[in-house]
């Protein structure tokens, strides 16, 4: 299965990330991010089906939710996509 | 016990409240410190709390919504964020002492606003002599906690906007119960308790933060994320929020805030109104009692003190509480709000209401102190 994930810096903006996607109709699973997404650690991800990133990426800006960090999960592997 | 001492802690809380806390206590743990499911309720707990509060105080998000441990914490790292040492300070005539003890703390030169009592207009021109180039803050509490005074806290906050000055409001009479909106007021911060007129349990209070502030954190520690930092986060909540979340007190306070929602400010507000107006005339009724109360109540909450010359406010205070009466006696922690209003050598005798009153408990005070004057 393939996944995209929005990198949030903190559990309250992970919850904004949702609600504003949820509000869309865009379903989404709120998690901890791996560790090796946060330079900073301790972060959360919002994980979206990738036939949603697009219709996804204007809402979450017109929240005043970027800049975004968006990562391709497949399997095992993530790797961050460029914007 | 007939209670009428809401304006330190609303005693009767709606059921909900109590069943929240217990909720929160056998099915959340922390939120932000993990992604099992007992963090995430309570991160999805915290959450709703936060936007039910951005959305009763008209905030853009729910992250401009702090936790706090009560309305004195709040205002302190907002008065901390904003008064350097020594700054200059505009507050009204009726604060306090969470707001005046800090800004001795800074040594900031104070200027008080002041005015006669329920009188909006002389505390308007006041606030407006002295809200001056150079002045860095203004605080105003928009009720008093003494008198129930209405502060014209919408005048003022159109004053600072004009002038350029940043303007926290202390909401710990009014939450819940007047309209307070952080948008049309411009506010840097508003500070409120979760505990009186929102229904909280003690042990919560909340800050309410304007566009583009960032405070200056009162505590450092964990806060769930950036955690490879040792700077605290520049984002809220979080700059703010160090430390494990008082969940049963935050669930409870939400179960609050949806009974206040509910019931409507208005309605709450008219009910607290008429409750003081009653007993306002019902005690004028009394001989040799000093009400503190506009005629008609104008510019008033649900807030009324009153005295007995001759009579310790104390000891009326006391043989209030021996008939079962709950009353608060003394200074009420706001000396700076009895030398305003001319009543610092002797204190008064506070009522103050809440939802849950009835007029007839307010009937049962006047009586009860009209035994007391007979004695």
């Amino acid at each position: 299965m393939e996944y995209d994930l929005i990198l949030a810096r903190s559990v309250t903006y992970a919850q904004r990330m949702q609600r504003a996607l949820n509000r869309a109709g865009i379903r989404s699973q709120l998690f901890r991010a791996p560790r090796d997404l946060t330079d900073l650690g301790c972060a959360y991800v919002v994980r979206i089906s990738p036939y949603d990133l697009g219709a996804a990426l204007p809402i979450l800006r017109r929240e005043g939710l970027g800049p975004l960090r968006i990562y391709v999960q497949r399997g095992g592997d993530i790797q961050e996509m460029g914007l | 016990m007939i209670y009428l001492d809401s304006a330190a802690t609303t005693f009767q809380k709606p059921p909900a409240v109590g069943r929240a806390m217990t909720e929160a206590l056998a099915s959340m743990s922390s939120p932000g410190r993990g992604g099992h499911p007992l963090a995430m309720r309570a991160a999805d707990t915290a959450f709703r709390c936060r936007t039910e509060l951005a959305e009763l105080f008209g905030l853009d998000g729910p992250e401009g919504v702090a936790f706090t441990l009560n309305a004195t914490h709040a205002l302190n790292i907002a008065i901390k964020s904003l008064v350097p040492p020594g700054g200059r300070v505009v507050i009204s005539g009726y604060e306090h002492n969470a707001v005046t003890r800090p800004l001795t703390a800074l040594k900031a030169k104070v200027s008080a606003a002041g005015g006669p009592l329920f009188d909006q207009e002389a505390a308007i021109r006041a606030f407006d002599e002295l809200i001056a180039p150079g002045v860095d803050v203004v605080i105003c509490n928009h009720v008093s906690n003494v008198f129930g005074f209405v502060q014209p806290v919408e005048k003022v906050a159109a004053l600072c906007r004009s002038r350029g000055v940043p303007l926290i409001v202390d909401a710990s009479q009014s939450a819940g119960i007047l309209p307070i909106n952080m948008k049309s007021l411009g506010a840097a911060y508003i500070a409120m308790p979760g505990h009186k007129g929102l229904y909280g349990p003690q042990g919560t209070g909340v800050l309410l933060c304007g566009d583009g502030q960032i405070p200056r954190p009162l505590l450092e520690g964990g806060t769930g994320s950036i955690s490879l930092s040792q700077e605290m986060p520049d984002f809220l909540p979080d700059r703010i929020e160090a430390g494990t979340h008082n969940m049963p007190g935050i669930a409870g306070l939400l179960a609050g805030i949806r009974f206040v929602r509910r019931q409507g400010t208005q309605a709450i507000l008219r009910h607290e109104h008429a409750l003081t107006c009653r007993t306002a005339e019902s005690l004028r009724r009394l001989p040799g009692v000093e009400v503190f109360a506009h005629p008609g109540c104008l510019a008033q909450a649900g807030v009324v003190s009153f005295r007995v010359p001759g009579r310790d406010v104390e000891t009326v205070g006391e043989a209030l509480a021996r008939r079962g009466i709950a009353v608060r006696a003394g200074l009420h922690c706001a000396p700076l709000a009895h030398r305003t209003a001319g009543t610092l050598d002797t204190g008064t005798v506070r009522v103050s209401f809440s939802a849950f009153n009835t007029p007839q408990e307010a009937d049962r005070l006047a009586e009860a102190v009209g035994d007391i004057l007979r004695r």
